[in-house]
């Protein structure tokens, strides 16, 4: 526990945190202080000059309280007379050059100002010469659309890219109400976490190319979720809407902040991979090459099941997943594997967020003593009839011709959430739900057990694959069975798995059951 | 009423070289300043009681004080030579006449508060001044009197001239900071101050080339003599640049303390051409306005400034005769501060631009009483609000004005309206 400071805050005493600033600290205990360059990651700068409080008896006895720690004793006021004029007054200079397109604007519903207008100003225009003209639509690179007029030049996006990425992009030119976000002429970003600017600009400035004119922001339900995108496991909101009479959508993935993996940030790659969760899916049963109903492709796999049979399981499958599939092959005396090499892009990965890996739980394959190597599959391949995909995409990763030849001499049963060269070589192809539309769990390469439920609801609901093991023949047939097995590998986890994650111990994560 | 410390060698032929300057007492006071503790040096300048003269008039010896001590950290004396305020020219005579006298300031002050590496920050329009200064400094390194052992002494001293790029903002001690550190001149916010965290991180002392150059006669002469000019609290002298509608413009030395009229009737000649007296600029662009009535009580010292509500400055003295149109004046003074906010923080980057456009528009004769109520509304609603003080330097006058001669701003609107019902009736 941090040390606790007492202070004052609008003549009521409270308790904070000691080391924050006045925003971060007052934020705690749901005091509002209004900003918009101030943020967490990024510090203090001081630019916007919204957070200005008053200090009783202070030297100076105005504060900029992003600058301001908090200390003992200290007599903040938000609430007086002269505090709300200056967040008035300040609201009125951001605006008088804003365009007010808020119909047109993306950013409607979600936008700073919008709601600081709200909150904090409700006064009429004053403005009654021109306004300041600057650039639109302006492509910034790696999909950011800038529009300057609508920017409060707080800096946010400036800092990321020369803090945060050190890429130094963006850069502030010109001054005084000339003042305009800028890349250099034939620069423009070129990071792999450019399009966070979108998220950290508080206004309609930055605005994403993928995402814009998709969706109004309040029409979207905003659920949490684990990006699957690689082994990181970076925390993320998935933005979707289920419009009437039509199938539930996901527009975008937001990050979502957690310290222990990705703070506030995710990459660019890892948030377009909603786009998969939407296209490209895998909707009917196929029999042979033709749509069949799930029951006969149900029965039609069980009947292949038995010793000659060769489970291949996906990384990307969550614990509770895999315990079912385990338990599956363990019943029905099949062999099962873990080899997903395509799934790692060597050379890839950064120090920061990206992994080499893209799967999201390659070590939960490892907790539950999987194994995951070529010669073993290999071996196992050779002696089987039958291999049943549980979503692991061979064909990622295996494309030589005397692997292919094998594969000819086999049956493929493809449990799987996407259509693809699998799915076209399969006798039998079974769609399930992706991580999107079923919970689960998944630890990160850093041994984090993240937990996350279910966001999207389809109109016609997926088969859940755990449910799926059952109908097979499987013992453990329901999510709370395969809790219940989870437990038994990870001994310290006796209750649910806490928003954050668990940090598995060193001994857990290296756990192999006999 | 005029005196010869500064300017002592202003008038002297070549005395910017180092040959000429010598024989009229350069470098003269080193082996006394070199005699004395560098605390004594300090205590000497504090009761001198000289006065930054950049505009502020923060104590210098007490500024001095503030650097913390026992820190682990080079210090760095900044000398600021960025002279940029409209009216104000009195630095870039020190520069071109008598560049050793400020590097001998350099090298006292730096001996005073313990730094080796200085910089003089100089405006870049000054192309002349720089070269006069920069080979100047050339000489005193030929001659032993800058780098590795100044003047036989055994102290090591660098100085490094840094030129602007021609940013007003830039003569913000801070934003001239980030300037020498190779950045955007944008103001920093304090705290934490220079003294204690400035270039490149470290305890930096900032002064302007006037406060500087006081120092080698206050050193040589003693406090005392220095104190025997000027008054208690706003002791020595100071260059005043006078211009504007006077028979004799001009910068002249003269002592804190004499009357504001006094100076301009006899030392620049009065008013040009016996026109009548309109107003008075004090210090440079950025102070309140006098009028003639309120000038009658007005000495040239910080207090008194201070007790007629406007600022000592930069000793930049503009008078404006009674032809001069306030809104126009107004409309430049507007333009200036708004072309050179740095833009950083919003009410300065947003509200002088709308200052500007409001005063163009009562110019325009399109202009409403409310306008002019706007007016003085938006100068309380920026100033003190912003990062740097810059937004004040056009606030503070532009209210002076509006309040001073309303009824001029108000002549420009009953015409437009009337020039607009015109228009209707025809």
């Amino acid at each position: 526990m941090a040390e606790m400071v007492k202070l004052f805050v609008n003549g009521r005493e409270v308790e904070v945190e000691s080391g924050k600033n006045l925003i971060d600290a007052f934020k705690v205990i749901g005091v509002e202080i209004p900003h918009f360059c101030y943020h967490p990651a990024l510090g203090a700068d001081g630019n916007c000059r919204m957070c200005l409080v008053g200090i009783e008896d202070g030297r100076p006895p105005l504060v900029p309280a992003c600058k301001t720690l908090v200390s003992p004793g200290l007599k903040v006021q938000l609430d007086t007379e002269k505090i709300k004029k200056i967040q008035r007054d300040m609201m009125e200079f951001e605006l008088i050059n804003h365009p007010i397109d808020c119909p047109v604007c993306d950013q409607a519903g979600e936008c700073t100002l919008q709601d600081y207008y709200m909150s904090y100003d409700l006064q009429d225009s004053r403005m009654t010469v021109p306004v300041v003209a600057k650039g639109k639509r302006m492509d910034l690179g790696c999909g950011v659309v800038h529009d300057q007029e609508r920017c409060v030049l707080c800096a946010r996006c400036v800092r990321f890219t020369r803090l945060i990425t050190k890429t130094g992009e963006l850069g502030i030119v010109n001054r005084s109400d000339e003042a305009r976000v800028e890349v250099f002429p034939g620069r423009p970003l070129n990071n792999r976490y450019a399009v966070n600017v979108v998220d950290l600009c508080p206004v309609g400035a930055m605005t994403s190319r993928d995402f814009r004119f998709t969706q109004r922001a309040w029409f979207l339900t905003k659920d949490k979720g684990i990006c699957h995108g690689c082994a990181k496991g970076c925390n993320i909101y998935i933005d979707h809407n289920r419009e009437k009479y039509k199938d539930d959508v996901i527009y975008r993935f937001r990050p979502r902040l957690n310290d222990q993996v990705n703070g506030y940030f995710m990459c660019d790659e890892g948030r377009l991979t909603y786009h998969a969760e939407n296209e490209g899916r895998l909707q009917v049963c196929r029999l042979e090459g033709k749509d069949c109903l799930q029951d006969y492709a149900i029965q039609s796999a069980k009947a292949l099941l038995g010793p000659k049979a060769l489970m291949l399981v996906s990384p990307n499958c969550s614990m509770e997943q895999m315990i079912a599939i385990k338990a599956l092959s363990e019943a029905c005396g099949a062999k099962l594997s873990g080899y997903s090499d395509g799934y790692i892009k060597t050379g890839d990965g950064d120090d920061w967020l990206i992994q080499d890996d893209k799967s999201a739980n390659r070590a939960g394959l490892a907790l539950l003593g999987i194994d995951c190597t070529k010669e073993t599959f290999t071996g196992l391949l050779n002696g089987s009839d039958v291999l049943v995909s549980f979503n692991n995409d061979l064909f990622v990763h295996e494309t030589g011709n005397e692997f292919l030849q094998r594969l000819e001499k086999i049956k493929i049963v493809a449990i799987a959430t996407h259509d693809g060269t699998l799915i076209q070589k399969a006798s039998i192809a079974i769609p399930v739900a992706s991580y999107s539309e079923s919970s689960g769990s998944v630890v990160n390469k850093d041994g984090l057990l993240q937990h996350f439920v279910r966001a999207v609801q389809k109109n016609v609901l997926p088969l859940d694959m755990i449910a799926l093991c059952g109908t097979l023949g499987g013992p453990v047939a329901t999510e709370s069975d395969a809790v219940n097995e989870m437990k038994k590998v990870i001994p310290s986890l006796t209750d649910m798995i806490p928003e954050g994650g668990v940090k598995l111990t060193a001994s857990e994560a290296a756990h192999v059951p006999a | 009423m005029e005196v010869k410390i500064l300017s002592a060698k202003f008038d002297i032929k070549d005395a910017h070289t180092l040959e000429v300057a010598k024989q009229h007492g350069a470098y003269s006071r080193l082996e006394k300043l070199f005699s004395m503790e560098p605390v004594a040096v300090i205590e000497e300048v504090k009761s001198s009681g000289l006065r930054g003269r950049g505009g502020a008039g923060f104590p210098a010896g007490l500024k001095w004080s503030f650097l913390p001590k026992g820190l682990n950290k080079p210090v760095y004396l900044t000398v600021n030579s960025d002279e940029s305020e409209p009216a104000t020219f009195k630095d870039r005579f020190i520069l071109v006449r008598d560049p050793h006298l400020l590097i001998e300031g350099i090298i006292i002050c730096c001996y005073a508060i313990g730094c080796h590496d200085s910089y003089i920050y100089i405006r870049g329009e000054y192309t002349t001044q720089v070269k006069a200064l920069q080979a100047a400094i050339d000489e005193a390194y030929a001659a032993g009197y800058l780098g590795e052992n100044v003047g036989g002494y055994g102290f090591k001293l660098d100085v490094t001239v840094h030129r602007g790029a021609g940013a007003y903002i830039c003569g913000e001690e801070t934003a001239l900071l980030e300037s020498i550190e190779g950045k955007k001149g944008q103001p920093r916010s304090k705290p934490p101050f220079p003294a204690v965290e400035g270039l490149y991180g470290c305890p930096t002392i900032i002064n302007n080339v006037q406060t500087i150059a006081s120092l080698p006669y206050i050193l040589e002469n003693g406090a005392d003599a220095y104190k025997q000019y000027g008054t208690e609290k706003s002791p020595g002298t100071h260059l005043f640049g006078i211009s504007g509608h006077v028979q004799k413009p001009g910068m002249y030395e003269l002592p804190l303390g004499l009357p504001i009229l006094d100076v301009i009737e006899k030392v620049a000649g009065g008013v040009l051409n016996g026109k009548k007296l309109k107003a008075i600029i004090p210090g440079g662009s950025s102070t309140p306005v006098l009028t003639p009535e309120e000038a009658k009580t007005v000495t040239l010292d910080y207090e008194s400034m201070a007790a007629h509500k406007t600022m000592f400055g930069s000793g930049g003295i503009v008078v404006l005769d009674e032809t001069v149109d306030i809104v126009k004046l107004v409309e430049n003074l507007a333009q200036f501060y708004h072309h050179e906010s740095c833009g950083q923080c919003t009410p300065c980057r947003e509200g002088l631009g709308w200052i500007l456009k409001i005063v163009k528009k009562i110019l325009k004769g399109e202009g409403s009483m409310e306008d002019i109520n706007l007016l003085v509304e938006l100068c309380d609603n920026i100033e003190m609000k912003t990062v740097c003080v810059l937004s004040a330097a056009c606030t503070m006058p532009v209210r002076s004005y509006l309040n001073k001669f309303r009824h001029e701003f108000e002549a420009y609107v009953k015409k437009g309206a009337s020039a607009q019902a015109d228009v209707k009736q025809g």
